[in-house]
């Protein structure tokens, strides 16, 4: 059976987060390290994708920097995007060889994931066609986007479970007028502890990927 | 992949020489069940030096970038599909003429 180390991180600038994922990824493709996920969440950042339009982030980057929310440029597939604590989000650094060959399949596949943890409790989310993400309604619940060369992806999902999401009109989310951000602990009107949902995602995945998750240690697994 | 001759063409001169230069396709591999993808950004300029597995361009679909690598080490001769614009697994986006003896 396959394996998959999951490794929580807390929280995470951006930035930092990001680098990480770089060395990651090339050791990966290297064939030094295993098949892993990321878990985290990030302090307040707007991203911007590969075909992110600027005019999509609404406040004026100095006054959003001043707020304490980063603005950061990322190599991920997609548009304009928020992350910021109470989002989950999962770096999976995986060698799609091993699983399907298929960006199609990854993408399908990162979904199904929170598809199943909204689930779990109770949420009826659902995929738009055209628009890759998770929905309830014109609510977006969760967020895709990713970057793979050499068949080894990189960036990955954010699962809206308690964020700001004051924080998301900043935004036009994913450049689509008209789209708002939702969340677990809105639609469920409780808290919603990022560790339980952490945990449901860890078995998620597991079920989807057809994959053994073990925990794991950055530092175990760099050496 | 084919040869040509060039006889003092712009192309040829650039590569400074009026030698044989053999073309390589850089193409879009099968994805999986895509049928179309966006090339988002060359990483280089035609005429510049490449290595073999060196990323050149990005497309994108549906959130996914992915990475189109150099097949072959030499020089980027033309891009075919140039950034914002469409392309197909299997489509050739781009040329790179071959380093000599690299074979």
């Amino acid at each position: 059976m396959r394996e998959v180390r999951w490794i929580p991180l807390g929280r995470v600038r951006f930035r930092e987060a990001l680098e990480l994922q770089r060395r990651l990824h090339s050791l990966r493709r290297r064939g030094e390290l295993p098949d892993l996920v990321l878990s985290l969440e990030h302090e307040p950042v707007i991203t911007l994708g590969r075909s992110a339009d600027p005019r999509h982030i609404l406040g004026d980057p100095v006054a959003l920097q001043a707020s304490g929310v980063e603005v950061a440029e990322a190599e991920r597939g997609g548009d304009v995007t928020y992350h910021g604590p109470g989002q989950l989000v999962l770096y999976p650094i995986l060698d799609l060889r091993g699983f399907e060959r298929s960006i199609k399949w990854y993408v399908w596949a990162l979904e199904e994931v929170m598809l199943r943890v909204a689930a779990d409790y109770g949420i009826r989310a659902g995929r738009l066609p055209g628009r890759p993400g998770i929905w309830v309604g014109n609510g977006k619940l969760g967020a895709v986007g990713v970057y793979v060369r050499g068949w080894v992806t990189m960036h990955g999902l954010a699962l809206n479970v308690a964020p700001n999401l004051d924080h998301f009109r900043l935004i036009v989310p994913c450049g689509i007028h008209g789209a708002e951000a939702t969340s677990i602990a809105a639609l469920l009107g409780r808290e919603v502890p990022l560790e339980e949902v952490d945990e449901r995602a860890r078995d998620a995945f597991a079920r989807v990927f057809g994959a053994r998750v073990a925990p794991a240690d950055v530092e175990v697994v760099t050496g | 992949m084919w040869s040509f001759r060039f006889l003092l063409t712009p192309q040829a001169i650039r590569m400074g020489s009026r030698k044989e230069v053999t073309l390589a396709d850089i193409v879009i591999p099968p994805l999986g069940e895509v049928e179309e993808v966006r090339v988002v950004r060359w990483l280089h300029e035609v005429g510049d030096e490449v290595q073999a597995g060196e990323a050149v361009a990005e497309v994108e679909s549906q959130k996914a970038t992915f990475v189109i690598e150099a097949p072959v080490a030499g020089r980027l001769f033309a891009i075919l599909v140039p950034e914002g614009k469409a392309a197909a697994p299997g489509e050739v986006i781009g040329k790179i003429a071959e380093r000599e003896g690299e074979r």
